[in-house]
């Protein structure tokens, strides 16, 4: 059976590609130096397949029809989409899929109640560019992404996405293959984009969020972290939290090892990684 | 404003949706926007807002939050998209510090 070999969660906000110079440099030193933590974790756990989990921002997601859940389901993925390119300032590169294991995820959490769309055409920006660009520099390890709706109305409630997690893990496991899976969610933490915090980050609330999460008590995170809580902290961009309780849900609730944080205005978001160390 | 007061049905977020995903339309909203508004049959009171970059407006009138500071970059450039860059001070000026929606048009 599969083997779910690491559970992370990471900021992909655009800044950290497209004008981190801008940054004092002593944060861009512990910015850097964050996601090098990251990436030295991720390769250390030797994931031969990501199973990641993002928000949609609006790119892929027509507002006629909106998923909670779209997995994607190439053999083949291309970012970043054109008009995301200079943003994130980011050369083009291929990744691969895997058709196999989507479809597979699709199926099979048929079964156990989620109804996920799936889509041979996502386009990939910040969402996956970003944080690829830092944890797999050669795009060399295939991609499942799993794209989502955070910022939608009607969002999928918390405990949906942590229930959708530990589907997710369920179905990886199950995968009679020798496959090492690492699931990957990104986005966060606070920022506004959109709103009138547009320049600010709420650095209470993500060290807030941040020690729940180590603290590893799930009830406490369903009770505390509400999406009326995450809306006031940011409003159309901390909510993209909801894709880092479904890799807590995928973790089993266990607690989280904080990697970093860096609260950058700069960068208009609150940015930071953790690591719920599942191979321990 | 804000996400929960989105309007999905609202012409102005399928033109702004479709624009970012389609370079000929990104030229066409920088050469003939009024055009690209009268096809996407957008109210006149968008088409005042989205021609005047009055994002504030847009927000008002259920424009996806996301959209606001693509619009600006769809007007000024995603390129560096720092704080002092043109398309972030374009937010800056309609959003935070409006000295009143333009009337004109």
């Amino acid at each position: 059976m599969a083997e779910i070999v690491s559970v992370i969660a990471l900021a992909h906000a655009p800044g950290a590609t497209g004008w981190l110079d801008k940054a004092p440099p002593s944060q861009q030193n512990e910015l850097r130096a964050g996601y090098a933590r990251m990436a030295e974790r991720f390769r250390a756990a030797r994931p031969e397949i990501i199973v990641g989990i993002a928000n949609d921002h609006l790119l892929n997601f027509r507002l006629d029809n909106i998923p909670d859940w779209c997995v994607g389901t190439a053999e083949h993925w291309h970012g970043p989409a054109d008009w995301f390119r200079d943003w994130v300032n980011l050369p083009e590169y291929d990744v691969p899929g895997h058709r196999e294991l989507a479809r597979r995820i699709v199926r099979q959490s048929a079964l156990k109640g989620f109804n996920l769309a799936f889509s041979d055409a996502l386009e990939f920006d910040d969402n996956w560019s970003v944080p690829l660009h830092f944890l797999t520099p050669r795009h060399n390890v295939p991609l499942v992404p799993i794209h989502m709706n955070c910022v939608v109305p009607p969002l999928p409630a918390p405990r949906r996405c942590i229930e959708f997690g530990r589907v997710l893990s369920e179905v990886i496991r199950a995968w009679p293959s020798s496959t090492r899976v690492a699931i990957m969610a990104t986005g966060g933490l606070s920022h506004d984009p959109g709103g009138p915090k547009y320049f600010a980050v709420d650095e209470e609330f993500d060290r807030w969020f941040l020690d729940l999460l180590a603290r590893g008590d799930t009830e406490r995170v369903l009770r505390d972290v509400t999406i009326e809580r995450m809306i006031a902290a940011g409003d159309g961009g901390t909510v993209e939290l909801l894709a880092w309780l479904v890799a807590l849900g995928a973790a089993g609730g266990k607690a989280a090892d904080p990697i970093f944080y860096v609260p950058s205005v700069e960068l208009r978001c609150g940015m930071g990684g953790v690591d719920w160390n599942v191979a321990a | 404003m804000g996400i929960m007061q989105t309007d999905k049905t609202l012409p102005c977020n399928r033109l702004i949706f479709e624009v970012r995903r389609d370079a000929g339309l990104r030229a066409r909203f920088l050469s003939d926007l009024d055009g690209l508004m009268t096809d996407y049959g957008l109210s006149d009171e968008e088409r005042r807002a989205l021609r005047n970059a009055d994002l504030k407006r847009l927000g008002e009138l259920g424009v996806h939050p996301y959209f606001l500071p693509q619009v600006a970059r769809l007007f000024r450039s995603a390129k560096y998209n720092h704080n002092e860059s043109d398309a972030a001070q374009l937010y800056a000026s309609k959003m935070l510090n409006p000295t009143g929606s333009d009337a004109n048009g």
